[in-house]
Parts: structure tokens; sequence; C-alpha cells
């Protein structure tokens, strides 16, 4: 074995450990959850039974089956908080990058809730929440104070990403804008925007699949409720592999149902917005 | 003697006093790290010194001891949320191993929230605890998974005692003697306290609206005399649901606009609300599901006229505080911003803490409904019990006859002035004491021999079924009886709402059949 192989070798020896973490608490939990949702698995028992796709077929096509609801909840939910974060991140990241002295401040304080854990956050909002009346306490409105809580958690964190897009586009592009007698809309829309394709891809990603994985705003502040219009589906995940008996495989089913829906959504976002190098610098 | 530092500047010059410069800056630098790094230890080694590694090694380094048996005992009942239950292990402990040499007991304990998915783990990891408490919410369901050591032999063997250590079923009240075994008799846990649900009134509140009501001063005990003994509410006090409804619009105060400012009567419409639920249809003669666990009972027309009852206080009556998440129906009855309000009897001693000390509070049974029979309620006795691998079963079951002991049942008293569970107990001393120096109990036994029994199949799995229908009646109910609701009635909603709990059982029923053949294919 020559020097070459070694030098080949290296990569992968450093890659070794994180790969072993991953491998050991990503890919083999997820293996062993692709076999239970083809069993009746139940944890406490630590037996199951082969049982095909009838946890699948189950959860999409049984009459109380909450997977529909749920994922229509998640759905709602989705578009609320991408939506929210998009149209705030963006915003103040183009404020925090016009400001001349504090920048760091800014982006530090709009970062904050990002590292607050969401526990803390959903405990605080929960309380909030009742100060600003009966907002969980209805049906239509509860969904959206949720929404809002994502959206104030989740803004921060990609006005940082949007920050890091904006300061990469070269400051030509907007002389020359300038010089051509674009004004600001102009120059957002066909500088900025274009410029930011790739970071918006990320956010927009990123965003959807943190959106259709809500879990902890749910359970501490809702707990699906009023009327269950905030189950959302991670939460109904939860309950049937914890709390129902036996419904580990059930539970496992609607979890790659989740990880399909996810798949297909980022998919289509990835072919829709898929760059076509609008600028090579 | 010069420090070296000095010689340089003297013997270099300039360039010296460079290096002293740096070399100061250094040592700044230096002790600046020393100091952070001596923070840091002393930051771990006090917590640490405090909390210990894991709770095995504080005790363990705390007794210094080596005794054969580690019996591993989980529990819910947290020091960190309330320090009584750290002075009740403590003084359980001590009183064991001084009577079990053998035996060290290592508590750990699990939050109530996680305790399934906790032992779940521990279960699959095969290390489950020796002996843990278990909730009459799961130790049925937990018994027929296998999980746990029928105890109907060491029941059989165990010799009686004079002294009150035997545990037999006639040591128990009957209300405590029934979450724990199976229809056909099998034994699987021995009940360590006795709970039931109870409308809790507060007595200050009740004490001012008597002075000018007849009717609110018949609440309170009096003598032969005549004179009111305004400690104690009659356990009797409240007739029927319309005495019920009648008491808590007098008690109910309005401001200028209607709000209401204090509130006869509290109704949660989550969680709560549903766990209000079964009570009420207790005392109106309804049953939530049938002994077997096979069948929900609770979509009657008792059912029907309960959560009638419940929605119309709300709505009708407008005797209770908005719905509202936020809103605790403990919370507010400690503010004294409502009379009355459902809950345990187990939270006197909650109730006093939280407002350090005041207990002008009283319990009482349900009153009956149009359809029910006397006073009742619905009871439940959270139980010990051994897990059935466990290596140390004889220590187990020494240590499970000693907390049920009437010893064990008197430290309960003594350290979170707990009712116990043994018929025996309420002769004694302690709790002739107990009902003198906290009158709030003095109702309590009586509420106990009153209750039904609580519901107790697959509960968090049915609670996902019913919670939400319970939920959307209460939120909804003026909307449901104009008929622009999302249930076309009453009737219609609990009809829904079994008709997806019976599912739960069906499914449930199945699964047990299962866990059956394995176990006995695997016998």
């Amino acid at each position: 074995m020559g020097r070459s192989f070694y030098r080949r070798l290296t990569p992968y020896l450093y890659l070794a450990p994180a790969m072993t973490v991953i491998f050991g608490f990503s890919v083999v939990s997820m293996g062993i959850s692709f076999y239970s949702s083809f069993h009746d698995y139940d944890a406490f028992a630590g037996a199951s039974r082969f049982v095909g796709v009838d946890n699948y077929l189950r959860a999409l096509f049984e009459p109380d089956s909450h997977f529909w609801l749920a994922m229509r909840n998640t759905l709602f939910y989705v578009v609320m908080s991408v939506a929210g974060v998009l149209l705030t991140a963006l915003p103040l990241a183009l404020l925090c990058q016009r400001i001349r002295k504090g920048q760091a401040l800014f982006r530090t304080l709009y970062f904050l809730p990002s590292i607050t854990p969401g526990v803390v956050v959903a405990l605080v909002f929960f309380h909030l929440f009742g100060v600003w009346g009966q907002v969980l306490d209805n049906a239509a409105t509860a969904l959206p104070a949720l929404a809002f809580l994502g959206v104030w958690s989740g803004a921060g964190y990609n006005m940082v990403i949007f920050l890091a897009g904006l300061t990469d586009i070269p400051r030509h592009l907007y002389d020359a804008a300038k010089v051509d007698g674009v004004d600001a809309w102009g120059q957002f829309r066909h500088v900025t925007l274009p410029m930011l394709r790739n970071t918006l891809v990320f956010v927009t990603v990123m965003t959807v699949i943190g959106a259709f994985q809500v879990f902890t705003s749910v359970y501490i502040i809702t707990g699906g409720g009023p009327e269950r219009s905030t189950e959302v589906i991670t939460y109904t995940i939860f309950i049937n592999a914890f709390a129902v008996a036996g419904q580990m495989g059930y539970a496992s089913a609607m979890a790659w149902l989740l990880f399909a829906v996810i798949f297909v959504f980022v998919f289509i976002q990835m072919r829709i917005f898929r760059s076509r190098n609008v600028y090579e610098g | 003697m010069q420090p070296s530092g000095c010689s340089a500047i003297h013997g270099d010059g300039r360039n010296s006093g460079v290096a002293l410069d740096r070399k100061t800056v250094m040592s700044v630098q230096t002790l600046y790290r020393l100091l952070a790094m001596f923070a840091v230890v002393g930051f771990v080694a006090l917590i640490l010194s405090r909390a210990g590694l894991t709770s095995e090694w504080t005790i363990r380094s705390g007794q210094g001891e080596n005794r054969p048996v580690k019996l591993r005992v989980w529990d819910w009942w947290s020091p960190s949320g309330n320090e009584e239950y750290g002075f009740y292990f403590d003084g359980l402990k001590t009183v064991f191993e001084r009577q079990n040499p053998d035996v060290e007991i290592v508590f750990q304990i699990v939050p109530f929230g996680n305790y399934v998915q906790k032992l779940s783990t521990a279960m699959v990891g095969k290390s489950p605890p020796d002996v843990f408490q278990s909730s009459v919410y799961w130790a049925e369901g937990f018994y027929q998974r296998g999980m746990l050591r029928p105890l109907n032999d060491l029941l059989a063997r165990d010799p009686v005692h004079e002294d009150g250590s035997r545990i037999s079923e006639a040591d128990f009240l009957p209300s405590a003697w029934r979450h724990n075994h199976t229809q056909d008799g099998v034994v699987y846990g021995i009940p360590q306290i006795i709970d039931a649900s109870c409308l809790i009134w507060n007595l200050d509140i009740l004490h001012k609206e008597a002075a000018h009501d007849q009717e609110i001063r018949d609440l309170f005990i009096s003598d032969s005399t005549g004179v009111v003994d305004y400690a104690r509410i009659r356990y009797d006090a409240i007739r029927d649901w319309e005495h019920f409804r009648r008491i808590a619009k007098k008690l109910t105060r309005y401001d200028a606009d209607g709000r209401i400012v204090q509130a006869g009567f509290m109704i949660h419409a989550y969680g709560g609300g549903a766990g209000m639920f079964p009570p009420w249809l207790s005392a109106n003669g309804g049953q939530f599901q049938d002994a077997a666990g096979t069948l929900v009972r609770f979509d009657t027309p008792a059912g029907v006229e309960a959560m009638e009852f419940m929605a119309g206080l709300y709505w009708k009556d407008r005797v209770c505080l908005p719905f509202r998440r936020q809103l605790v129906d403990a919370e507010q009855f400690q503010e004294g911003n409502v009379a009355c309000i459902a809950a345990g009897t187990w939270s006197g001693k909650d109730i006093m803490r939280n407002t350090l000390g005041w207990q002008h509070f009283g319990k009482t049974a349900f009153p009956p409904g149009p359809q029910g029979k006397g006073y009742r309620t619905v009871t439940w006795g959270n139980m010990l019990v051994i897990a059935r691998n466990t290596p140390h079963q004889e220590a187990s079951w020494r240590y499970i006859k000693f907390v049920c002991s009437l010893e064990g049942n008197l430290l309960r008293l003594k350290y979170l002035r707990y009712p116990g569970p043994r018929v025996d107990f309420y002769q004694t001393p302690g709790w002739q004491e107990a009902l003198i120096e906290r009158p709030y109990l003095s109702n309590i036994k009586n509420i106990l021999l009153d209750g039904d029994k609580l519901r107790h199949t697959e509960i968090i799995a049915v609670d996902h079924q019913v919670n939400p229908v319970i939920e959307t009646l209460l939120l909804r109910y003026p909307d449901i009886m104009e008929g622009n609701g999302p249930y076309p009635s009453v009737e219609a909603a609990l009809k829904q709402a079994a008709y997806h709990a019976n599912r739960v059982f069906d499914r449930y029923n199945i699964q047990v059949k299962q866990w059956t053949a394995r176990e006995q294919f695997e016998e």
C-alpha cells in the first residue's frame, strides 16, 4: 500500500467518528423505525408481529385515524410559519445590513430566540397569549398563535443566514443599477432577490422541514386542542408511540408517511428554485 | 531577594523592559486563566457535592455502607417540587433499612409525565426498577404486558401479624382494593394511597356569605345548640345538583360590566374538564366504562345529563371563570377567586403549602344528580408493584409490606398528611390528631368510601379520543344547542366519543390476547 492510498484514506478517517455517531444514532434508529412500521410492535413487551402494510393503510384509510386531520393542521402551520419567517427574516436582514454601528448587537438580539430552549419559549408564550385574551381557547386562533411563536423563534436565525447571503452580493451590481437609474425597489427585485436565490432556497427548505416537525409548542401549550385544531402530525405520532399500548408500529408508519411528505415537498422546492446561475463572479 | 522580572529590568535596559511587560501581561493572563479554571472546577464541585453524580452515588458516599441487596425504587413523588416528599423518603429509608440490615434502598425519582416512557426504556434495556409506585392509570396495562409479578403467593404465605404489618385484602378499604387485581383475582399491586375526586370549598367565602344567608350557614356543621363550626363543612352540605347550582349562583359576584370577580365554581375546559366528567357522571348514577375494560358506558342519558349540567353551569348560570388555558383551578382557588373547585383529595397539603398555611377549606363528595343515588365520586388507589424479573423479589416484598403496613401509612400521614388506604389507619390516634389539626380532612373517609372505581383501561389513549370531544362540548355548547356546532347534540357528541373510545378498547383487547398468548408460549 503506497503513500497515495493513505492520503486517500485520511479524509475518511477524519469523517469516521462523525459518521459512526450519525450511523449509530440516526441511520440505525431510522432503520428500526422502518422495521417497526411493518410490525405490531410494543415497546414494553419488546416484541413484535409482522403485519405488512396494515399500519400504513390504517393511518391513511381508517375512519378514526387522525392522520389526515393532523396533516391538514401541519400544512396550515407550515404555510403560516414559512411565510412568516420569510416575511420577517429578510426585511430584518436588510435593515440590519444598513446599520453602520451596532450591527453585531442587533444580530445577537435577533438570534437570541434561536438559542433559547423551546420549552422555555413555549412556557413564556403560553402566559403571553393569556394576556392577549382567549387566543388559545379558540379553534380559529390557536394554530396561528403557535405559528406566530414559530416565526418569532425562527426569524432571527434565518435573518443571520440572509445577512450572510446579502454580504456576498457584490456592491458593483448595485452601483451599476444606480447608474442605470434603478430605484431601491428595483434594486431589491432585480439584484438582491436573484442573488439571494440559493439562500432563499436554503431558508425555505429548512423552514419547511422544521415546520413539519413542530412539536414542543403544541405539546407544552395546547396539547392538540382546542377541538383538535392544533393537533399536528408529530404530536399524533408521539401520542400513539408512547401513550397507547402497542401502537409503536402505527406511529412509525405515520412517521414514515411524514418523511415521504417532507421529501416530496423539498424535492418540488428544489426543482422549482434550482439555481440558474444568475451571476458568476 | 528580588523577583526575576526586576533583575531583568536592571540588567537589559529597554529590551528587557519590553520582555518584562510581556512577561507581566502573560502572568496576568495566566492568573486570569487559572482563576477561571478554579471557578469552573469549583462550580462543578459545588454542583456535584450538592447533587451527586447519581442519587446512588450520593447515598452510598453518605452512608459508606455495603449492603448485599440494593433495592431500586421508582416513584414520581419528587422532593424537587415539594421538599416534604424528601423528608418522607428519608424517614422511610431510615426505618426500613434499620429493620432490614441487608437492604439498601435507592430511590429514583421519575417525573409522572415521563414515567411510562422511562419505564418502557428500562424494561427494553432489561434494567427496570425492582419495585415502583404505579398509578392506576398504568397498573392494569403493566400487568397485562407481563411486566409485573403476581403477588398472590406472597400474600398467601405471609404470616398474620398482630402489629399491623400483615397485608391482606381485609386490611384495606374496599375502595382502595379494587384497582390492584384482575377480575379473576390475580393481585399485582398493593395500594399505598387512596384518593378520590372531591369538591373543595373556600370556607372564608362561605363564612362571609353565611353572615346574611341561612342557606349558606346551613352548609356548616353546627352543634345541638345551633353553634356553627365555620371550620368544617357538612359532608351532606349540598343536597343535589339543583342545590349546588343555587349555592354556586349565590357565591358568584359580578362587577359593573357583568364580569365575574368571584366565581361560585370553576370548570376547566381542557384536561381538567374531561377529568371532572367522571365524578359528575358517577353522581348521576353513570359509569365511564365497564369493569372488564371492554366497553364504554358514558354515552347514556345519565352521561348527557352530567355533560349538560357542567356546560349549563358555565354558559347558562354563569357561575364559572372564563375558559382560558392559563387559568388553573387550584391557583384561582388559592387566590380566593373561586368558592368551589373539583380536585383530588390529595390536594389539601398542596393548598396549605402554597398558601403558607391557610387551611380554611373543606371537602365534600359530589351531590347526587337527577338519576343519582346518594353522594358519589370516583376513587383510585395507586399501588406498589414488583417488576416480574427482579432478582430481589423477597426484598421487594418486604419493602412493599413495610410501606403498606400501618406503620408505613402513619409515616405518610406524618410527613405528607396523606389519608391511608388501610381500615385500621382511621382508628389510630395519629389520624384523630390530624383531624383536629387539619379540619379539612374531616370528610375524607366518607368521600373515599362513597367512590366508584375510576376508569382504568388505557386511560391516556381513551383521553386522546374523549377529551377533545368534551372540550368541544364545553367550549361550543351554545352553538351545539342552536344547531350550529360541530355536533348536532350533546348525545351525538358523546356517542362519537364512545365509538372512538370503544375502538381503543377493541384494539387493546386484541393486544392483550396477543400478550397473553406470547406469555403462555414462552412459559
